[in-house]
């Protein structure tokens, strides 16, 4: 595990992209981690669990519609939170400066109560078409509060098969690397048929000899049809027998001699 | 630790049945080193019951825009969970081989997300996972033959007793060693009369197909036997001009049974009927009785104990009609293992030889060019190497099950009460060696004639697709080139009605063909319904878009159209539109989504990866859907 990558969330509670865009952008320059990805949530279970585990998370950039709760979601953010990292609320207000100033502080006083320190006010330009959002960032102290203990391992009969809650599984995209997430690369495919099996025999009467010196396929001639013959003996077999070059590909079985019943298309060139 | 291994399991994930048969074979391959298996579909596993296992090889396709295959999604739903923790696994050893197409960006996401996870869960790989590509010359084969070699040699090394004559095989007595997995049971005459006259011709033919079907191997746990309705063609006219290079059709059908109730989206699955002289020529080839009556049973097997007698009646049914309905003998191609069995029932020498050839290693490229690139009927192949004479009970377990196809419905049944259209490209392409193919099920829709259909009874079944039927109130953005825009035909019939009893959002429809003069499908009904305050009007804030492709020297597609409309598009993303893709898979769905990133991000003015972030949200919102097929 890279222990120098740094870790974001995005919990996003709101509808309008628009928001979320803003926000999350103006966000970022804040924290300074445009460079990584953040992981988003859309939404917390209704218990309000985040979907983390303790103290797995840098950043975590949360981005609000009007109504939500705050109480528990302070809490959970401070639980994924490790030690000395970074929250930035963002609240999408639709009501005066007066108000707004309140409902600021109300924020504000909530991260304080659940554990947050150095609480700072952010301000945001907004545009015309964005309604105001107002921040606030706060610090997860560096002190770590209480120690860590490994959980037993749960016996193997017991585990309930009934799971409802999208937030008791992981995100099944963590599991890929960026080696495959990168376009695959197509195996490089010998376009011609030459030279992958059988060589042209000795006493070669179709053509194939003169073919694979040049590296082509061969046309059949009016003679061939007519009269088919067959040195390597296994042109008249049918395609299951014939060499990657034999002129007679794609043509039913044919005795020696007899004239080749051809299919309408087959003496047009090939394109 | 040398005691006895046990018996290696292997699940498989199968979409259209080549995990399946990858599964089979490597199931083979160890029984004939001496090592017992257990072969499971993982729709028939409990996942559960995975941690005391000693040893697991997962085979497992990708399907659809890099997803799990359907049998699949419970399974892995519960390998999800995060409460399982890290050393749920502890003690189990896997492999997993996956199967995917490196023309889709998505490469065997299903496969490498496995193997991620198990490792996770605490298990150990005991080799690294095995990707097989449809790109390769010989398919997903090209890279199972090594991987399989290096599973032998690592199982071996951790447990001689695994393969008590070592890990590798041969057959020194070149006869089959391998047992068929069904038993054909013959009845005598007295019990054929058991056909009640007073059944009408249509519950006769239902329940033949029941029978048939319920006896025929190679289904899922939820393809149904008995078919859902029974539909007749009404109505069949082309919607391209003849030999513009494509043949597309609209079909008209009426329920001939009682009416099966659908919602615009769904999916109709058709079982085609196989022409009649193809299966004459199999039966008299295989030296089969036409009128035999038979019952097909599953033989018991101790790596395979009997699946439930769900429906199988044990009523005899005529070997024709067996064949005619379940058997595959004049399209679809048979696999590698079709051609090892032939080779044992071979009596000329130079078949066989050339059969064993093309079932082996060095064989495989080959075999895949003359079989799968060719696409040999099973009738081909068998008048290929006239001498094999093939038991019936191989044949029903080889030549491919007859699969119904699917098709989306093109129309609301608002709009048009008792009834069920489709739009249908008709399926037709020339093979390296300039054959001419056609594709069986959309030719068969094509030859029939609503003026002679009266009898014609097509077997069909619904089924809820990807695209989710939008309430009247949602606005849609919709992408549906050439033969993707038969659901969105419908969505537009079902919300022209509801628009008249009460407000609708607004529809942009992005269309694409090759030329306005020839395939331009339903351009009266697109262009009816965004004239005159229709509900793809630009006065009801929505619009129609038509890319034609080939119209001008340079490519112009649905993506281009799209971005002239960006703002357009920004702005019904933010009252909350749902989008919906239909189409041609491979470039398409990905090329659109590359569209919608660049049009949030430049409207927006977010960098790039904020705009993935945020589709990717929308698809985890159920706002963004994508039916695809090839």
């Amino acid at each position: 595990m890279d222990s120098s990558s740094m870790r974001s969330v995005v919990l996003a509670f709101i509808d309008n992209p628009t928001v979320l865009v803003s926000g999350v952008l103006r966000a970022s320059r804040e924290l300074g981690i445009g460079q990584q990805e953040p992981q988003t949530i859309n939404q917390a279970s209704p218990s309000g669990e985040l979907p983390l585990d303790s103290t797995s998370v840098d950043n975590v950039i949360a981005v609000c519609g009007s109504e939500f709760s705050n109480d528990k979601l302070s809490e959970e953010i401070y639980r994924v939170l490790k030690p000395g990292g970074t929250v930035i609320i963002f609240k999408n207000l639709q009501s005066g400066i007066g108000e707004t100033d309140k409902a600021v502080s109300a924020l504000e006083r909530k991260l304080l109560l659940a554990g947050f320190s150095e609480g700072q006010r952010l301000q945001l330009e907004s545009s015309a078409e964005v309604d105001q959002i107002f921040g606030v960032k706060a610090k997860k102290p560096s002190w770590k509060i209480g120690s860590a203990f490994a959980i037993k391992k749960a016996p193997k009969s017991s585990l309930k098969l009934q799971i409802d809650e999208d937030s008791d599984l992981i995100d099944e995209d963590s599991l890929l690397t960026e080696e495959d997430l990168k376009k695959p690369q197509l195996p490089t495919v010998g376009d011609c048929e030459v030279g992958s099996t059988r060589k042209a025999c000795k006493s070669c009467t179709c053509g194939r000899a003169e073919a694979e010196e040049k590296g082509q396929k061969l046309e059949l001639t009016m003679d061939q049809i007519n009269n088919p013959q067959s040195a390597c003996g296994n042109c008249g077999l049918g395609d299951a027998f014939r060499c990657g070059t034999c002129p007679y590909k794609g043509l039913p079985p044919f005795k020696l001699g007899e004239k080749v019943s051809l299919p309408g298309n087959f003496l047009a060139a090939d394109i | 630790m040398e005691s006895n291994p046990g018996k290696l399991l292997i699940l498989y994930a199968t979409q259209t049945g080549n995990a399946m048969d990858a599964a089979e074979r490597i199931g083979r391959e160890a029984e004939r080193r001496g090592c017992p298996v257990a072969v499971r579909s993982v729709d028939e596993y409990d996942a559960s019951s995975l941690p005391p296992e000693g040893y697991v090889i997962f085979v497992v396709s990708t399907a659809g825009q890099g997803d799990v295959p359907d049998s699949m999604k419970a399974f892995w739903r519960f390998l999800l969970r995060r409460d399982l923790g890290s050393n749920w696994l502890e003690g189990v050893r896997y492999a997993v081989f996956g199967l995917g197409d490196s023309a889709y960006q998505k490469y065997n996401f299903a496969a490498k997300r496995l193997d991620k996870r198990i490792l996770d869960l605490g298990a150990t790989a005991i080799i690294e996972k095995g990707l097989g590509d449809d790109q390769h010359p010989s398919g997903y084969e090209g890279a199972l033959d090594p991987w399989m070699l290096s599973l032998w040699g690592m199982l071996y090394q951790i447990n001689p007793k695994f393969f008590p004559k070592g890990p590798d095989f041969s057959n020194p007595d070149a006869k089959l060693i391998d047992q068929p997995k069904f038993q054909i049971t013959y009845n005598n005459i007295e019990e054929r009369n058991y056909q009640s006259s007073t059944l009408s011709d249509l519950e006769g033919l239902e329940l033949q197909i029941e029978r048939a079907r319920s006896m025929s191997g190679g289904k899922s746990l939820r393809d149904k036997n008995k078919p859902d309705c029974f539909l007749r063609m009404i109505r069949n006219y082309p919607l391209t001009k003849p030999s513009c290079g494509k043949d597309v059709l609209h079909f008209e059908f009426e329920f001939v049974s009682s009416a099966v109730e659908y919602e615009v989206g769904d999916v109709l699955q058709v079982l085609p009927t196989q022409n009649p002289e193809a299966v004459d020529a199999f039966i008299q080839r295989c030296d089969l009785d036409p009128e035999a009556f038979i019952t097909v049973h599953p033989r018991e097997m101790e790596n395979r104990p009997l699946e439930a007698r769900m429906e199988t009646s044990e009523m005899p049914i005529k070997l024709r009609t067996f064949v005619e309905l379940t058997m595959d003998v004049a399209s679809a191609p048979p696999r590698r293992y079709f051609f090892e069995v032939m080779s044992f029932f071979a009596t000329a020498e130079h078949e066989r030889e050339r059969l064993q050839y093309f079932a082996s290693s060095e064989g495989r490229d080959d075999l895949y060019k003359y079989n799968q690139k060719e696409r040999r009927t099973v009738l081909e192949v068998l008048e290929d190497f006239p001498s094999v004479k093939m038991p019936f009970e191989w044949l029903v377990q080889l030549v491919p099950p007859l699969k119904a196809r699917d098709y989306s419905i093109s129309s609301s049944p608002s709009a048009h009460p008792h009834q069920v259209h489709l739009t249908v490209g008709v399926v037709s392409w020339t093979t390296p060696y300039k054959r001419k193919r056609r594709g069986l099920c959309s030719s068969w829709l094509a030859s029939l004639d609503p003026e002679q259909s009266m009898g014609i009874y097509i077997p069909a079944w619904f089924h809820k697709g990807l695209l989710p039927p939008p309430a009247p109130t949602l606005p849609l953005i919709l992408i549906g080139p050439g033969t993707g825009c038969a659901p969105f035909h419908g969505f537009i019939e079902e919300r022209a009605i509801q628009s008249m009893e009460g407000p609708t959002a607004p529809v942009m429809f992005f269309f694409g063909c090759w030329n306005e003069e020839n395939d331009f499908l339903y351009k009266d009904f697109w262009l009816s319904h965004s004239q005159n305050g229709g509900v793809l009007s630009e006065t009801k804030g929505g619009g129609f878009y038509v890319a034609f492709s080939r119209d001008q020297p340079q490519k112009v597609y649905v993506q281009h159209k799209m971005k002239e409309q960006s703002k357009k598009i920004w702005n019904l993303l933010r009252e909350g539109a749902a989008i919906y893709v239909a189409g041609s898979a491979t470039k398409m769905p990905a090329d659109v989504m590359s569209a919608f990133e660049e049009i949030i991000s430049t409207e927006s003015g977010a960098p790039k990866d904020i705009a993935t972030r945020l589709i990717r949200s929308l698809e985890k919102a159920s706002k963004y859907h994508v039916e695809a097929w090839s």
